[in-house]
């Protein structure tokens, strides 16, 4: 199997950084090794696992966020009186469906990034990356 | 309202603009600066850019005239725009960056391996920028008519004009600080009027409206099939957009992409907050504005209504400038991305190459806003992102997450999305806003399902056609990158 793959994005950002090129030479056969690694059937078996995990996350997510997201108006419809009630004289349905989302909407972005950095980090250790 | 009120805004925005525009060409020599500001843009910055790129006329004048005409239901557009971004950072943002992508056609020409699959996703690209960018001069025309009034088409012209000089001079770079300056604009324009308005009605005592019992329009509630639908575009159409793509490449990795999209969730959740209070104090203390027709207006007239005087003349000046923050922010970021996209396929991507896509990508919708009329520019804009659920949605979350996906398979999908979902706009065009049945006015609950469907069943039918190269493909996409880029 071939090793030259040094694609256009990347010679990009070594070039950029060009002022510590004394390191470069590691680095670029670590690089190089990992290439290997990655394109090797047991490399791609690691590759496969972080990509099903990462799908796995990102579905989960969704799918719990699109629930709450269904679930406020439901409430809304089914508690008697709540719809018409106010939270300091502002009408409660407003405030839920107005600023009550939101958080967590950021909430749901949270709770993926530091999972989805935790899947790369796992894959890092497999693969042998520091 | 004063009209020299509008005109001073409006030349103050400009001139901040341009300003910006020309502190950013000083550092932007390279084609590399012009196209994506050589991804050095820090995630500060380039949160506070997206943010204000893509708060839209739709965001700052679209959002409370709809909930000033229909209410709670309104609300789910400044969910669904801010949501939308959630699904962007959940299925594509990573990885998109990882592709080394610059545009959607460098995307799925890489992805595919094919150049006609480029032309098409070029050509969708292109319909879905021009589209979008109709709006933006609708409302430029629709804010110069209530504030100073002069004919409509001097503020499209306007827009168009601010927005090609600073296109032309600086590219990528001066745009990123001059739409992240426009983000904090647009947000003070609407919570400064929105504190003197509040401070002003308690003082006063002015008595409010039952805000339930306002309707009016007299139309009937929107239905359940209805607001699915809309969800449906709005969390579907955003991760397609291509001003939007195109400022993940501005990131160094993957992980400042992702990290990047929870700052642009934070601030675009804090500004919805204020059409939102815009919308309800509209419908509680002057419901008479939407009789007029002129409910995208609310946000420019409230001030004036409820504060008056000076003060009223100072605050409607802001909101004014935040307004058109908002047409040449998005304007001009769709006008960025599709030069990027024109120029690569047609002029060879030099940097007079870009200069002269610019031009055209922003005079075309310019002839197309002139011919038509404004509706409610939140609906209009909703109709875009119905409209990239069903083309560009499909081919970037199949082509991230699917190994199956085939050149024919994704040109069979876009198609299928286009005429499905293009039709139902035309028919409804045709029928008229009020004539049209629901699953016209809102396609993408069966327009994005049939796109996803047409896409999966060619690509199984040609399964040969896989690109060899999908192994290495899927590991750059999806694998962090090396220490060496992620350390800095």
């Amino acid at each position: 199997m071939t090793r030259v793959r040094v694609t256009a994005p990347r010679s990009v950002k070594a070039d950029s950084t060009t002022p510590g090129s004394a390191v470069l030479p590691a680095v670029r056969s670590a690089a190089d090794s990992r290439d290997a690694a990655e394109e090797s059937d047991a490399g791609q078996v690691f590759v496969r696992s972080l990509i099903r995990s990462q799908l796995r996350l990102a579905v989960v997510v969704a799918v719990g966020f699109l629930l709450i997201l269904v679930a406020f108006p439901l409430m809304l419809g089914l508690v008697p009186g709540l719809a018409e009630s106010t939270i300091v004289g502002l009408p409660f349905d407003w405030v839920l469906l107005g600023a009550g989302i939101y958080p967590v909407i950021g909430l749901s972005a949270w709770l993926y990034i530091r999972t989805a950095a935790r899947n790369e980090a796992r894959y890092r250790d497999l693969v042998g990356d520091k | 309202m004063n009209p020299v009120v509008g005109i001073a805004a409006f030349a103050a925005v400009s001139l901040a603009t341009a300003v910006i525009g020309f502190y950013g060409l000083r550092i932007s020599r390279t084609t590399g600066d012009f196209y994506v500001a050589s991804r050095t843009v820090r995630p500060w910055w380039n949160a506070s850019a997206i943010g204000g790129e893509y708060l839209s006329a739709a965001s700052f004048l679209g959002v409370a005239g709809l909930i000033l005409l229909s209410g709670t239901d309104a609300l789910w557009f400044p969910v669904g725009y801010t949501a939308g971004y959630l699904m962007l950072l959940l299925f594509v943002a990573a990885p998109l960056r990882r592709s080394g992508a610059y545009t959607i056609p460098d995307f799925t020409e890489a992805r595919l391996d094919s150049r006609v699959v480029r032309s098409v996703t070029s050509i969708i690209v292109v319909m879905v920028g021009w589209l979008y960018i109709v709006p933006q001069l609708h409302g430029a025309a629709l804010a110069i008519r209530i504030t100073t009034g002069l004919p409509a088409w001097v503020g499209m012209v306007a827009v168009v004009a601010v927005v090609c000089v600073t296109v032309v001079a600086g590219g990528m770079r001066s745009i990123t600080f001059v739409q992240a300056f426009q983000y904090w604009l647009k947000l003070t324009a609407l919570a400064v009027p929105i504190l003197f308005i509040v401070l002003v009605l308690s003082d006063s005592g002015t008595p409010a409206v039952a805000e339930s019992s306002v309707n009016p329009t007299g139309a009937a509630p929107a239905g359940l099939y209805q607001n699915i639908s809309l969800l449906v575009a709005l969390l579907f159409g955003t991760l397609g957009l291509p001003h939007v793509l195109v400022r993940f490449y501005t990131n160094p990795d993957g992980q400042s992409a992702r990290r990047t999209t929870l700052i642009v969730l934070g601030l675009l959740s804090v500004f919805y907050l204020f059409p939102t209070a815009y919308g309800l104090i509209g419908r509680m203390f002057a419901p008479g504005l939407a009789q007029s027709g002129q409910a995208d207006a609310l946000v420019l007239l409230l001030p004036g209504e409820l504060v008056g005087g000076m003060a009223g003349d100072l605050l409607s000046a802001l909101v004014v400038a935040g307004a058109f923050a908002a047409f040449l922010s998005t304007t001009s970021g769709l006008v960025v991305s599709l030069a990027g996209v024109i120029s690569q396929d047609l002029f060879g991507g030099s940097v007079k190459g870009f200069r002269r896509a610019a031009v055209i990508s922003a005079v075309v919708p310019l002839g197309i806003a002139s011919m038509t009329g404004s509706l409610a520019l939140a609906g209009s804009v909703g109709m875009v992102f119905a409209f990239t659920a069903s083309t560009l949605c499909p081919v970037l979350l199949l082509g991230i997450w699917w190994r199956g996906l085939t050149d024919a398979g994704a040109i069979a999908g876009m198609a299928t999305g286009a005429v499905l979902c293009g039709g139902a706009m035309a028919a409804g065009a045709v029928l008229g806003a009020g004539e049209s049945p629901p699953w016209l006015a809102q396609p993408a609950a069966w327009t994005v399902p049939a796109a996803f469907a047409v896409m999966v069943l060619v690509s199984r039918a040609t399964r040969t056609r896989v690109p060899r190269t999908i192994t290495r493909l899927m590991t750059r996409l999806h694998t962090p990158e090396r220490p060496l880029v992620t350390e800095r």
